[in-house]
C-alpha cells in the first residue's frame, strides 16, 4: 500500500512481579529466576499501532532491546498482529542507563528507515522512568506526543490529545512523530488483543518467523559502541536498600457486630494525637 | 565562593497557574544548595506570567530568569525545550544541578533536556541530596576515582520494595525529576528579595512543528487531591463505578476533603485518571487517609504512605495495606462507610 505507514513500537522484556516465581519473600526480584513479560504498558502501545495499521494500512516494526531471551516478546508481538521484530541485542549494551539506552533505540529506528510514528510505552515497570521515548524524540530531532490518549490520522499529520496535569492538550502535528501512549488510551474492551488466536494459528508454523524476527547488533545499526552500556551511561546505581517496613503498627478492629468496631476506632482517632477530628464537618 | 555552579529548578506552570511540585523542588533546591554553599536559581517560561517570578523568590529562589513570550502561552515541548535550553547554554557555566517535577509537564521536557546536554537523568525522586561518592568499577578507567559533593537522586525502584540512589557526577548538570509531595516545600517568605533577569529567546521554525490547539483543564478535581487535608479513595474492592457514591458520601463528612482512587479503579474506568493516587498517579500527603477496597500494593503505597494517618477499610484481612496503616478495620466496606460517617459525626458535637 503506497501511503501506508511505518511504524515502530518499542516493547522491552521486563521481570513479571506478579507472578511468584523470582520474586523473593522479602519482595525483591531474582532478575535471573523471575518470569518474564511484556512490559504491559508497551502491549497499549503495540494496541494502538495495530489500530492504526488497521484503519490506515501500513507496517508494525517492533523493536526491543535486551539479551537474547528478549526474543520472546517478539513472537508474542507478532502473534498480537506486528509484522516484523528486530531485536538489538550485543554484550556491549549490558549497563546502558535510559540515556545510554535511548541513543541505542535511536539507531535501530534509524536502520529501519523512513519511520514515520515509533511508538513507546509509557514506562516500564522495572526501569520506570517514562524518559526513554522523549530522549529518543530528542535524538531524532523530531516532535513527542507524551503521555498521548487519543488520535487520529489525516494523511501525515497526526492529531491528539495529551493527559496534562488537570486537564488535556489538544495538539496537531505532521509525521515524523513519537508517541508515548497512556494507559488509559486503550478502551478496556479492546485491551485483550482480538486477533490473537487467529494469528497464533497462523505462527504455529515456526519457518514462518524467519523471515520476520531479526537479532541485529551494534554494528549493523551503526551505533558508536563507547556511547552505550556503562561507558556510555551517565548515570550509576550506587546503592539500594529496603523501604522501612512501619509493619506491625497498625490497629485493626475487627468482629461481628461493626457498628461497635466502628465505635471503638473512632473513638481511639478521636484520642490520637495526629489530631483529625479538626476536619469533620 | 563555592567551588561549584549554582542549583536550577525549572519552575511548573500552566497556562500562568504555577504548580505546588515548584514549591517543593525550591525548599529541595535550597537545602541542597545550602550544603554546597551555591544558590538557587529557578527558571519560569511561559506567557503574561509577570506575577510568578516574585512567587518564586518568596519560595526560595535567589534569582530567577524570565522568559515571558506570547510564543509560550500554551505548553508545547519544542518551544518549552528550546527556551530552557538556551537560558542554561547562556550561563557563564553548566549549573551544578537542575530539578524539574516529575509531572505530566516535567517528564515530557526534561529527558530532552537531558539528552541534548548528553547528562544523566534521574526520574522520579522522593528524596534528594548530597554526598561523596567512591567509583570503583574497573569496567571504564575514565570514571574511576572519589567524587565530592554529587547529588544523590534517591528514588523507589518498583516492585521491589526497595530505594536506589542514583549518581552521575562525571558529568553537569546532575538532573532528576522529584514527585510532587515528596519534598517539603520551602516556608514562604514574602519579605525574601532575589534577582529577577528577564531573558528573550530566539525560537526557530522547526519549533512549531508541534502545534498545540487548546489546553484544557479541570483544575479544580486536581487541585483538590494534591492541597486536601482528607482523602477518601476507593479501590477495586468498590465493585462498580456506583461504588465511588460511597467514597463521595464518604468524604463529604470531612472539611478541605477530596475522592481518590486506585489504579485498578481508573483503569475499569470507574473513575477518572485525575483522582489516580500512587506511582503512575499523584502523590499526596493528606492528614488522614481513608483508603476503603485497596488492597496496597506497592505503587499504590509509595503515593500515600506519607499521609500523617492511614484509615483502611477491606474485607481481607491479610491485605498489605494492613501492613502500613495505622487503624484498619476489617469488613464490608458498603456497611463500614456509612457508619464511619455517622460515628465521626457523632464524635464531635456540632
Ligand atoms: C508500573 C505500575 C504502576 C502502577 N501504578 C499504580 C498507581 O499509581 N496507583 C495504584 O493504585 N496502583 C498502581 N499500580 C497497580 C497496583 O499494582 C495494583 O494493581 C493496584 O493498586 C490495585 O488496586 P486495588 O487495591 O484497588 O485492587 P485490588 O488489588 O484488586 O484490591 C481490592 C481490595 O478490595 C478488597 N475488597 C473487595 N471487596 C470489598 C468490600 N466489599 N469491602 C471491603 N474490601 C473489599 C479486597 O480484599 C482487596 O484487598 C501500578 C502497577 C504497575 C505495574
Ligand atoms: N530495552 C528496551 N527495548 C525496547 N524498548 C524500550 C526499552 N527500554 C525502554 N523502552 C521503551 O521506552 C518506554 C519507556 O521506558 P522507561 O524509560 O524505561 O520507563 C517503554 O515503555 C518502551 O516502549
Amino acid at each position: 500500500m503506497s501511503d501506508g505507514l511505518r511504524m515502530a513500537v518499542l516493547i522491552k522484556q521486563v521481570p513479571d512481579t506478579s507472578s511468584a516465581t523470582g520474586v523473593n519473600p522479602d519482595g525483591t526480584v531474582d532478575r535471573a529466576r523471575a518470569k518474564k513479560m511484556i512490559n504491559p504498558f508497551d502491549k497499549f502501545a503495540l494496541q494502538k499501532a495495530i489500530e492504526v495499521r488497521n484503519a490506515r494500512g501500513g507496517e508494525i516494526f517492533v523493536i526491543s532491546m535486551g539479551p537474547p531471551p528478549a526474543i520472546a516478546v517478539l513472537h508474542e508481538a507478532l502473534e498480537y498482529g506486528a509484522d516484523k521484530g528486530y531485536l538489538l541485542g550485543d554484550r556491549r549494551l549490558a549497563a546502558s542507563d535510559t540515556l545510554a539506552t535511548a541513543y541505542a533505540l535511536y539507531k535501530a529506528v534509524l536502520y529501519l528507515k523512513d519511520i514515520d510514528i515509533i511508538f513507546t510505552g509509557l514506562q516500564t515497570t522495572d526501569g520506570d522512568t517514562a524518559q526513554t521515548g522523549p530522549q529518543i524524540a530528542e535524538r531524532m530531532g523530531v516532535p513527542q506526543i507524551s503521555y498521548c490518549e487519543t488520535m487520529e490520522i489525516e494523511g501525515k499529520t497526526v492529531k491528539a490529545t495529551r493527559i496534562i496535569d488537570g486537564g488535556v492538550q489538544r495538539l496537531e502535528v505532521e509525521m515524523p512523530v513519537l508517541i508515548t501512549v497512556a494507559n488509559s488510551a486503550v478502551k478496556l474492551e479492546h485491551k485483550r488483543f482480538a486477533n490473537v488466536y487467529k494469528t497464533k494459528q497462523a505462527l504455529r508454523d515456526k519457518d514462518a518467523l524467519a523471515d520476520k524476527i531479526f537479532t541485529v547488533d551494534l554494528d549493523e545499526v551503526e551505533a558508536d559502541a563507547t556511547r552505550v552500556g556503562l561507558v556510555g551511561s551517565p548515570t550509576v546505581v550506587g546503592k539500594t536498600w529496603k523501604i522501612g517496613e512501619k509493619g506491625g503498627s497498625c490497629k485493626v478492629f475487627k468482629g461481628a457486630a461493626p457498628k461497635h468496631e466502628v465505635e471503638l476506632l473512632v473513638d481511639e482517632i478521636s484520642k490520637d494525637e495526629r489530631g483529625v477530628m479538626e476536619f469533620v464537618l | 565562593m563555592s567551588q561549584y555552579t549554582n542549583i536550577i529548578v525549572i519552575a511548573d506552570q500552566i497556562q500562568g497557574d504555577l504548580r505546588p511540585v515548584t514549591m517543593e523542588l525550591l525548599g529541595a533546591a535550597s537545602e541542597l544548595a545550602e550544603k554546597l554553599g551555591v544558590k538557587t536559581h529557578a527558571i519560569v517560561m511561559g506567557s503574561q506570567i509577570s506575577h510568578i517570578p516574585e512567587v518564586l523568590i518568596h519560595n526560595g529562589a535567589d534569582e530567577v530568569y524570565v522568559v515571558d513570550q506570547p510564543e509560550l502561552k500554551e505548553y508545547s515541548t519544542l518551544t518549552y525545550r528550546r527556551a530552557a535550553i538556551t537560558v542554561i547554554e547562556s550561563l557563564p557555566k553548566p549549573p551544578h544541578i537542575i530539578l524539574c517535577g516529575a509531572t505530566t509537564l516535567g517528564r515530557d521536557l526534561a529527558p530532552r533536556i537531558a539528552a541534548y546536554f548528553e547528562t544523566g537523568l534521574t526520574a522520579d525522586c522522593t528524596e534528594l541530596d548530597i554526598g561523596d561518592y567512591v567509583h570503583k568499577g574497573k569496567a571504564d578507567p575514565n570514571k574511576t576515582g572519589t567524587f565530592n559533593n554529587c547529588l544523590y537522586a534517591i528514588r523507589p525502584s518498583f516492585g521491589e520494595s526497595l530505594k536506589a540512589r542514583i549518581l552521575g557526577p562525571w558529568k553537569n548538570p546532575q538532573m532528576a525529576t522529584a514527585r510532587t509531595g515528596a519534598m517539603i516545600p520551602f516556608k514562604t517568605d514574602t519579605t525574601r528579595t532575589g534577582k529577577i533577569t528577564p531573558m528573550t529567546v530566539k525560537f526557530e521554525d522547526s519549533d512549531f512543528r508541534l502545534k498545540v490547539i487548546e489546553t484544557v483543564r479541570e483544575v479544580s478535581s486536581d487541585l483538590d487531591l494534591l492541597k486536601a487535608k482528607v482523602i477518601v479513595s476507593g479501590g477495586f474492592g468498590l465493585g462498580g463505578p456506583e461504588g465511588f457514591e460511597v467514597v463521595r458520601d464518604l468524604a463529604s463528612a470531612f472539611s478541605e476533603s477530596a475522592v481518590g482512587s486506585s489504579r485498578k479503579a481508573v483503569d475499569s474506568g470507574w473513575i477518572p485518571y485525575s483522582h489516580q493516587v500512587g506511582q503512575t498517579g499523584k502523590t499526596v500527603r493528606p492528614r488522614l487517609y481513608i483508603a476503603l477496597g485497596i488492597s496496597g500494593a506497592i505503587q499504590h503505597r509509595v503515593g500515600m504512605s506519607n499521609s500523617a494517618m492511614i484509615l483502611a477499610v477491606n474485607k481481607d484481612e491479610s491485605a498489605p495495606i494492613f501492613q502500613f496503616a495505622h487503624y484498619g478495620i476489617v469488613g464490608d466496606l458498603f456497611e463500614i462507610a456509612p457508619l464511619l460517617k455517622e460515628q465521626f459525626k457523632q464524635a464531635v458535637p456540632a
